[in-house]
């Protein structure tokens, strides 16, 4: 019991510090950014119409002073940590002073049901077909998956993406080119709203399954064709033991762990959001939003997606951790 | 069989059903303008309070169809001429020293919850923007305003701090003016910079229908009331919904407009242009046939930095302008669409009737002496050589008539000449050793020109096919890339030698020069390292230039001695060269008119700039009408 507890304290010793270390990684990396807000702020607003250069020295200085940007770069990271402390990432510079949680917590809902949905089927898919394909080797319905897997895994994602695109929204269409949900419609959780968004959330699903699944499939495929080559699932046919109870309990539970662990990291990972499927298809979610914060230089907003993400990945990592014994008793604590 | 038939009809169900849900919007598609807006995905989509600094998003429809104030120019030829009172009844009335403005307002006019607009609220967004820091002009109302009063509901008095024949520009529409505040809403919001004016209370003749939670969209209702605001003096609003939308990547666009989904793409690559142009027959242009585009009063431009001594002679400019060949240039970067110009003015809207054409004779006799030569470099027929170029490929699509050819290709351009560029760049003492130019203190003459790589195509295509220029006569000249939007702050650093950007920006449909060239005076060149406000992003300063600005200064806004001075700055600016105008800004703005007429156009009827980003499209929307009822 005892090193049960060494073992978990230990794992989540790691966890605050791969935490502390990437979030103090973030601060500074974004601080050491050519970009100022206060002169992209300067430069949207001067951009077109009428300005007078004695104006812009003046707004500048307002600025500035508007969002916190005077003091040095310590006096600044103090008073990061007393916010992160309290979770709060304080105002976006770049939508002042709309706070950065309220961004933040508008876009994560999108990016998580996509990507939630899109990671578990390509996961589920990819790993019973896979399995599948390496256990009855003869198959030629299963050979086929196989060609479809390997064919569209090497395809640069946008180009899936565009083609898709295309024949559904140009070609044939039938599902709309963007969007999270049908324009001018309230959202709420009735029917008519649910199924706009799982038809807005089709074709992008669609594309990151397609792409996702390929890696999964081909992964267990290879581990289960390992496996089938080991002493006990041969002795297992020998003995007559049902091919289908083989493939269940003895082949596919075995190859299970280290997808699982993928599945995690892939889990955890989907806080950074999916830039390109979010511009391709203009659905909304984090990385949209992280791509404009970057742009604008906006700290704040950066350091709060960021976070997430860091906690995220960790976070899964923490989990996989602690439920590997469980899952493979071949690990060994203490 | 019974299996594949049960499936047959259950995957139709599911089309069907899909499809249901798949419709863009709910709104009649015949009653609904569909507008891409450039600014993409908002982030922060439930902020309408504009006068906040880039809180939320500007031309989401908000500044074009729900706000307003006293007097708009148009870039083109406006709807009933080039300067238009809207909130003003009256253009505006100066003393004899310009220190004092009045405005009289127009009468009848309501915000959209009933209350009506006056001088109240001309005062009270005055006052706020003096009491305020940070708003989005507060800065030019502190350094201009002394004080302001209202002798009765429909007329205010400005007294300014100093002499400013020019501070109604605050207050004139290019792209956006000082907008006015609702007094009733704002006065009871507290921190006016803290305040999300949401709903917004509109004084256009639209009012917020709906928007999208995730900054996607924007949909606004026409009033009932429209005939309560300043644009019904021009007929009522067509579209009883107009939408602005982010449709996402070019190809998008396009995909989107083939499909009818979208009236009014902003801009797309010269490539998709020509794509709708084959594909789409109710899709045009600003022009009908090529080049499309739709010209800026915004001139794309090699901008050199005067603070590198390289650059300091105008010799070396000279020099550097006359390596450029233009045609190779406009083929390079708009594939041929492009509107040239050889002076620093944008050739668009009426500014060619003021000064490309009368500069002509005196371009064509421009000398340049090299101390070993004498160089005419002006060709006027550059532009008639591109049409030339193109139309054994567009055919009748090119047009033949001298004047269409330079309203759409320009007029001339600098003939390339390198032996004169030798000569100058020799009195420069630079020296040729090999194949390679040395600068005077004998390096190796090499240039960077910055672009903003594929956020900018087009300009780093320009940038490209000069760099190539200047490395065929032996400058190591290569291109830099400022990537995703970086470009504006290493201008504004005067962190690059050259670069492909635009200093010179006018209203497009007046003569006045002010607009930007009065930031071009010396007072305001920051110190190398100092960031340099807009617009002179060359940090050039002279002394003629200055006495040429103050001029400028002194005489009043619609005084014909301006467009005078205009000429004295071209020749000023040929002679020096300080930076080298190439072309103007053309935006491939495209038009379905599938469920929409009345866009306006090059050929018929220019009352407005296309580019739906413009708050000056708020009068596009009394000429459209429905195509379908």
């Amino acid at each position: 019991m005892q090193s049960i507890n060494v073992y978990i304290v230990k794992r989540l010793g790691q966890f605050f510090l791969v935490v502390f270390i990437g979030i103090n990684i973030v601060f500074f990396v974004t601080h050491a950014t050519p970009i100022d807000p206060v002169e992209h702020s300067i430069m949207a607003a001067a951009m077109f119409g009428s300005t007078s250069p004695e104006a812009i020295n003046m707004l500048r200085e307002a600025l500035a002073d508007l969002y916190g940007l005077k003091g040095s770069l310590w006096d600044q990271y103090w008073t990061f940590w007393k916010r992160i402390a309290v979770a709060d990432f304080g105002p976006s510079v770049s939508s002042f002073p709309t706070p950065v949680s309220t961004l933040i917590g508008r876009a994560i809902p999108w990016t998580v049901g996509l990507l939630l949905t899109a990671v578990i089927i390509s996961w589920v898919v990819g790993n019973i077909l896979g399995g599948l394909a390496g256990y009855y080797r003869e198959n030629r319905l299963l050979k086929a998956a196989g060609v479809v897997a390997m064919g569209l895994h090497p395809i640069p994602y946008y180009i899936i993406a565009f083609v898709l695109l295309i024949i559904f929204g140009y070609l044939w269409p039938v599902l709309p080119l963007g969007g999270g949900y049908q324009r001018n419609m309230t959202p709420g959780w009735n029917l008519p709203f649910i199924g706009s968004v799982i038809t807005h959330g089709f074709l992008p699903a669609l594309s990151l399954v397609l792409v996702g699944f390929g890696a999964w499939f081909m992964g267990m495929r290879a581990l289960v064709s390992n496996i089938v080559t080991e002493d006990y699932v041969v002795y297992a046919e020998l003995a007559g033991v049902d091919r289908n109870r083989i493939l269940g309990s003895y082949v596919m539970r075995n190859a299970l762990v280290p997808q699982i662990t993928g599945l995690g990291m892939s889990l955890g990972a989907i806080f950074n959001g999916a830039i390109i499927t979010e511009q391709v298809f203009g659905y909304p979610g984090v990385g949209t939003l992280l791509v404009s914060a970057v742009h604008a230089g906006d700290y704040s907003l950066v350091i709060g997606i960021t976070t997430i993400s860091i906690i995220g990945v960790a976070g899964a990592v923490l989990v996989i951790d602690l439920l590997y014994p469980l899952l493979d008793p071949r690990v060994k604590i203490g | 069989m019974s299996v594949l038939r049960n499936l047959a009809v259950a995957a139709s169900a599911c089309v069907f059903a899909f499809s249901a849900y798949a419709q863009s919007s709910n709104l009649p598609r015949h009653e609904t303008l569909i507008v891409e807006n450039p600014e993409g995905t908002i982030k922060n989509p439930g902020w309408f309070n504009y006068w906040a600094v880039n809180a939320g998003g500007r031309s989401t429809g908000l500044h074009q169809l729900a706000m307003d104030t006293f007097w708009y120019i148009d870039p083109n030829y406006g709807i009933d001429g080039v300067w238009d009172n809207s909130l003003a009844s009256e253009k505006p009335i100066y003393n004899a020293d310009f220190t004092e403005m009045t405005v009289k307002l127009r009468s009848g006019i309501h915000w959209s919850d009933g209350v009506e607009f006056s001088a109240d609220d001309v005062l009270y967004t005055i006052n706020t923007h003096m009491n305020t820091n940070g708003l989005f002009w507060s800065a030019p109302i502190q350094i201009n305003v002394a004080s302001i009063e209202a002798p009765d509901k429909n007329t205010v008095v400005f007294k300014l701090k100093k002499p400013n024949s020019r501070f109604h520009a605050l207050f004139t529409v290019r792209w956006n003016g000082m907008w006015m505040m609702p007094r009733h809403v704002f006065e009871k919001a507290g921190d006016p910079l803290k305040f999300a004016f949401n709903p917004p209370v509109s004084i256009g003749p639209y009012t917020l229908h709906s928007f999208d939670n995730n900054g996607k969209w924007f949909t606004w209702q026409k009033r009932e009331d429209w005939k309560r605001t300043t644009v019904a003096r021009y007929g009522e609003p067509g579209p009883k919904y107009v939408t602005y939308m982010d449709p996402g990547p070019p190809d998008k666009r396009v995909i989107a407009q083939l499909n009818h989904e979208l009236d009014i793409i902003h801009d797309v690559a010269p490539e998709g242009m020509f794509t709708l142009a084959k594909q789409s027959k109710t899709s045009r242009g600003w022009f009908k046939g090529f080049p499309y585009a739709h010209p800026d009063p915004t001139l794309p431009s090699v901008i050199l930095n005067h603070q590198n001594e390289l650059f300091q002679n105008k010799d070396v400019r000279w020099a550097l302008a006359l390596l450029i060949d233009i045609k190779a240039v406009s083929m390079a970067s708009y594939r041929g669409a492009a509107t040239i110009s050889a002076i620093a003015i944008p050739p668009t809207g009426t500014q060619p009737d003021f000064y490309h054409e009368p500069m002509e004779t005196w371009l064509t006799d421009f000398e340049i002496d090299t101390g070993k030569s004498k160089y005419k470099p002006y060709d006027p027929t550059a532009g008639k050589q591109i049409a030339d170029m193109l139309r054994p490929s567009m055919g009748d699509q090119i047009p033949s008539d001298p004047k269409q050819i330079a309203k759409a290709f320009g007029r001339g351009w600098w003939k390339p000449n390198p032996q004169v560029a030798t000569e100058l760049l020799e009195r420069a003492g630079f020296t040729k050793r090999g194949d390679a130019w040395y600068t005077p203190k004998g390096q190796p003459f090499t240039i960077r020109i910055t672009t903003e790589g594929e956020s900018r195509p087009v300009m780093t295509r320009a940038g490209s096919m000069i760099a190539q220029q200047w490395r065929q006569f032996g400058i190591d000249a290569k291109i830099v890339v400022a990537e995703g939007g970086n470009l504006i702050f290493v201008r504004a650093a005067g962190d690059y030698e050259a670069i492909m950007s635009w200093s010179v920006e006018t209203w497009g449909g007046h003569p006045d020069l002010s607009f930007f060239l009065d930031s071009w005076h010396s007072q305001f060149v920051a110190k190398p390292g100092s960031p340099q406000p807009p617009r002179n992003w060359q940090r050039w300063s002279n002394p003629e230039l200055d006495k040429l600005i103050e001029q400028i200064r002194g005489i009043g806004f619609d005084d014909p001695k301006g467009v005078e001075i205009g000429k004295e700055y071209i020749k000023l600016t040929v002679r020096e060269m300080p930076v080298i105008p190439l072309m103007a800004y053309n935006v491939f703005t495209v038009m379905d008119e599938t469920y929409w007429t009345g866009y306006p156009n090059a050929e018929t009827d220019p009352y407005t700039d296309p580019v739906p980003n413009w708050a000056n499209t708020k009068y596009m929307m009394v000429k459209l009408r429905p195509r379908q009822k």
